[in-house]
């Protein structure tokens, strides 16, 4: 049976941001190393605690196979004068290869006559080719940041303490950071603290787990987990969800232990965003909720030694009471000020260097949730008050403490302040979508606010040239556009995007932003392919871009309705025929200018048929284009048209010698393209 | 055990580990990490163990008294090993079991925190270090000072004192410590922290501590010798020879202007857009100090270095005697 080989490489406390990292370039260039060292094995591993990097290998081959190659040389002319006597060129080749001179052969390639020779380099075994490759390996794990230590000559995530090299029961002896691996480890800092040795590398997780020390991250993570879930069922509550406090307890202690502790009752008042934002932020506790989403006066605390639990619920006790008082404090303080007296000190915070002052974006924002008011069927009044407090909390000292509260803390102090239910929810549920997970704004109230605030950062940054490039896109306007699609379709308002972005650009004093017309075409290129992207993800590429690109600009939920419909009618049975027809139109008649359809020169038979099909079906159409039935539109022309274009198509020539009638057929064909063009760009839907 | 023993007992542990023991700078210093102990020791080759308390001010922390937690002046207790043994970690750990902390006791926990000082230059990495969730420690290992390599690494200590006493004297208000049996931290300390909170506040005189900096900053410039111009790839250009700048008094000046600053920052004398170039004159002065101060010492003969036969732990540095400085 194959030797497993395992390595560890023993450090000091490593931040929990960097052991994700650690161990994903270990793996990887494990994956390469031991490929090219024709060594591959069955199953690579990587483990590991805050003190230790390790990988596991199992299926080591014990040899390398020989290798049998062909290298390829100089010229051949290089090599050998015409007599065939070699020259240096050979001399070097056959001794860089380590064959006879005489040996080397002569090959034919695409470039003329080269020199080669067949070299024979016999397999290794395994422990002697792994000590070189454990240190190249070893040298490249990566990390966020490096330090040096001691006296500085080697940098590593955290300084390096010990190696272990084992391949089954025997020692690799590996060089790394000015140490030499042998089978000596350490368990649990505290727990265990003495070194022992292993006597196979089997026995690593074992032997370590005996040490206090879980090797498994998957395996920490979930007994972790269930700790939690237990100790949250035992205070007659449920764990607060929160991946990233999973991610990083399992990344901070060796062996997870769970001490529950309490939130003193003074600072229960306290939101309870305030008080898990203080918790995760400050001190990576876990929140435990009453079954109807309330906080209850518990936290859990993972740790990494926990033989006296009181002492540390204790300890931990005092350190969140002085956290929350901070808190509390902070809330208090931003109650003394009301948040519509804030906006003179906001006019002292920069947005953005040449876009003014938070105070200049406030203004602007309102302005434009007045404009945008009537067609939600918002109050305006109503509008201005929410437009004018949205961002007001950013101004006070719980939000400068955690940022993750804006919005969330705007509600708070507006409801404390006795503003109506729906403007204080506004000033929170503005940020929303948050993310492609998150709900957009529930409210026509919150959703004016939410698109005036978006359409006015667009615009601005639109305006100055801060256009998002392929990988960078440091204001989100990528995702604001996307907030701005969401807001319409998923949401309570719908936008109308083109006046919308005029409106935000007639917003901004002149002279800031580039010219008007280059901004907001810049723009609306910029909104369609956010379109574009977003539909792809749900409908068919072809489908989508058809849509978009018949789209005028404006309503965003009229791209949706096309999109529908045109998905629909692909459906039926009459859609292949059409569309091929519809294309056919569309080409021929592309470049000719427009002209009436004259009834006398239609000639009898599938013409005539179609041109009276058509003047049947046209109101029809359109009407129902214009009020954006596409479903209806599209069903009109599938009942009335199918049949008459089929016959028109299979038996006219519209290309005939005589100019009058030619265009005649043309104007017809052109009137039908153009007309269900403005429902969808059918000729570029594939068929 | 009293504020006064917890400071003892530190000094006693470091001492016995060949720390030598200076005393805190004589002028305001945001940190430990400030006194040319720490800042100007950390650059170079020369060996250099040291331990000292810091009274050390952060104007903008100031809360006239009111808040059981937070002073605008506090104390650090502030240990360098340079360079830094690989049992340093041990050390920490053993100097906690010293104060009464038994880590199998507690929870104990090496949490990440890279530190930075922009107006220093300095940078380092490691960790905040948590007792039972209170972070009572950093632990750094420098990388740079004033924008120059550390080479070889020092391990800086820096024992948050007060927290620490709040814990091991089990109270809520750092008022309430005590000093020694029968005189209180509060009775020391309260009226000051209102008085300099009120300074930095609200009575500090913004146009004067303006000029200080500036004045500082000139003095620190004419002190190094330091000119206007600049070498080939930003370098810096010195009119004297290393042994003709006179550095630690140009150091003080730095010291100063990092003060002033923290002043007038507290005081809202400074915009955003200021800051940033407030932070980078500071800087700039700090890198040409630390410049000087490795090339007076090189002109030296790296003095610190120069018995290879003594063995090179912790006592080495200890022995030197003043003459050799």
């Amino acid at each position: 049976m194959p030797r497993e080989l395992l390595i560890e490489v023993g450090l000091e406390e490593l931040p929990a941001s960097f052991l994700a990292q650690a161990l994903s370039s270990l793996r990887s260039a494990a994956e390469e190393l031991f490929t090219s060292a024709r060594l591959t094995p069955e199953s690579i591993e990587t483990l590991g605690s805050p003190r230790r990097l390790a990988l596991r290998v199992r299926g080591l081959p014990d040899r390398q196979p020989d290798r049998q190659e062909t290298v390829q040389g100089p010229p051949w002319a290089a090599a050998f004068d015409d007599a065939g006597k070699p020259k240096n060129g050979a001399l070097g080749f056959a001794k860089k290869q380590g064959v006879e001179v005489d040996a080397l052969v002569a090959v034919e390639t695409e470039r003329g006559k080269y020199v080669a020779a067949n070299v024979f380099e016999p397999g290794r075994d395994a422990a002697e080719v792994l000590p070189e490759l454990l240190a190249g390996l070893c040298a490249r794990i990566t990390f966020p940041k490096s330090m040096r230590w001691g006296e500085g000559t080697f940098a590593f995530g955290r300084p390096v303490h010990w190696l272990v090299g084992l391949f089954g029961t025997e020692v690799v002896p590996f060089e790394f950071a000015g140490l030499v691996a042998g089978r000596t480890t350490r368990g649990h800092r505290f727990l265990a603290p003495q070194t022992f040795d292993l006597a196979d590398a089997t026995d690593y997780e074992p032997k370590l787990a005996e040490a206090h020390v879980i090797v498994d991250m998957a395996q920490k993570k979930q007994r972790m987990h269930d700790a939690l879930v237990a100790a949250a069922t035992q205070h007659g509550g449920v764990l607060s969800p929160d991946d990233f406090l999973l991610q990083e307890c399992t990344s901070l202690v060796e062996e997870p232990f769970v001490v529950p502790g309490t939130i003193a009752e003074q600072f229960l008042e306290l939101p309870d965003a305030v008080i898990v934002s203080v918790m995760r932020d400050h001190q990576r506790y876990f929140a435990v909720r009453r079954p109807d989403g309330s906080l209850l006066p518990t936290y859990l605390n993972v740790v990494n030694t926990a033989l006296a639990p009181e002492v540390i619920a204790k300890g931990n006790d005092r350190v969140l009471r002085a956290r929350l008082a901070d808190a509390q404090f902070f809330v208090r303080e931003d109650r003394k000020t009301p948040l519509a007296s804030r906006l003179t000190r906001l006019d002292n915070v920069t947005f953005q260097t040449k876009l003014g002052s938070v105070g200049d974006k406030i203004r602007r924002i309102d302005a434009l949730a007045r404009a945008l008011a009537p067609a939600a069927g918002v109050a305006v009044e109503q509008a201005s008050q929410a437009a004018l407090l949205c961002k007001m909390d950013l101004d006070t000292l719980i939000v400068f403490e955690f940022p993750e509260l804006q919005g969330l803390m705007g509600r708070h102090y507006a409801l404390a302040e006795g503003l109506p239910a729906e403007v204080a929810d506004a000033i929170a549920d503005h940020y929303k979508p948050t993310g492609a997970s998150d709900e957009p704004a529930p409210t026509a109230l919150a959703s004016v606010v939410a698109v005036a605030d978006r359409a006015d950062t667009l615009v601005g940054c639109f305006g100055i040239g801060l256009v998002p490039t392929g990988s960078a896109d440091p204001f989100a306007l990528r995702r604001a556009t996307l907030s701005l699609v969401r807001t319409a379709v998923d949401g309570a308002i719908d936008v109308s995007i083109t006046e919308l972005l005029a409106a935000a650009y007639d917003g901004f004093p002149a002279g800031i932003l580039g010219p008007r017309d280059e901004v907001l075409a810049q723009l609306d290129e910029f909104v369609r392919a956010r379109l574009r992207a977003f539909y792809r993800e749900r409908f068919p590429g072809d489908v989508v871009d058809a849509c978009v690109a018949a789209w005028p600009g404006a309503s965003i939920r009229d791209v949706a309705a096309r999109i529908s419909a045109v998905d629909a009618f692909r459906e039926r049975p009459e859609y292949e025929a059409l569309a091929v027809a519809f294309k056919r139109a569309h080409n021929i008649t592309r470049e000719i200018p427009r002209g009436e359809v004259k009834d006398a020169l239609l000639e009898a038979g599938p013409e005539r048929e179609l041109a009276e099909a058509w003047r049947g079906a046209r109101a029809r159409i359109a009407a129902a284009t214009a009020s954006g039935q596409y479903q209806d539109a599209l069903a009109v022309v599938a009942t009335d048209l199918r049949g008459p274009i089929d016959r028109y198509f299979d038996s006219v020539f519209v290309m005939v010698e005589d100019e009058a009638l030619r265009q005649n057929r043309l104007s017809l064909l052109a009137e039908i393209a153009d007309t269900v063009s403005q429902v969808a760009h059918f000729h570029a839907l594939s068929t | 055990m009293t504020f006064q023993e917890l400071i003892l007992t530190l000094e006693k542990f470091w001492a016995d580990r060949g720390c030598l023991l200076v005393q805190p700078y004589d002028s305001e210093v945001g940190a430990g990490t400030f006194n040319p102990s720490t800042f100007l020791r950390a650059i170079g080759p020369e060996p250099w163990n040291v331990a000292y308390v810091e009274p050390s001010r952060r104007p903008t922390d100031g809360r006239y008294g009111d808040n059981p937690n937070r002073l605008q002046q506090f104390h650090q207790y502030q240990v360098i090993l340079k360079p830094a043994p690989l049992n340093i970690q041990e050390l920490y750990l053993d100097s906690l079991r010293a104060l009464g902390t038994d880590p199998l006791q507690h929870d104990i926990r090496f949490i990440e925190d890279d530190w930075e000082s922009p107006t220093l230059g300095a940078w380092g990495l490691g960790w905040q270090v948590w007792l039972d969730g209170l972070e009572i420690s950093q632990f750094t290992y420098f990388q740079q000072c004033g924008g120059v390599d550390c080479k070889p690494i020092s391990g800086e200590l820096t024992y948050g004192l007060e927290r620490i006493a709040m814990y091991l004297q089990d109270v809520d208000n750092v008022y309430d410590l005590e000093w020694n049996k029968g005189v209180r931290y509060g009775d020391i300390w309260k009226r000051s922290e209102w008085e300099w909170s009120t300074y930095n506040f609200e009575r500090a005189d913004v146009e004067l501590h303006q000029q200080f900096f500036d004045a500082y900053e000139a003095q620190c410039t004419r002190l190094l010798s330091l000119s206007d111009k600049r070498g080939k790839g930003g370098v810096l250009v010195y009119e004297r020879e290393p042994l003709d700048r006179l550095v630690l008094p140009a150091y003080d000046c730095v010291i100063k202007c990092s003060h002033y600053f923290n002043v007038l920052d507290a005081r809202g004398a400074i915009s955003v857009t200021e800051r940033q170039r407030f932070i980078g004159r500071v800087r700039h002065i700090a890198r040409a100090t630390a410049e000087s101060w490795l090339a007076q010492r090189e002109a030296l003969g790296f003095p610190l270095l120069r018995d290879p036969s003594a063995p090179a732990d912790a006592s080495s540095a200890a022995a030197s005697s003043p003459s050799d400085l």
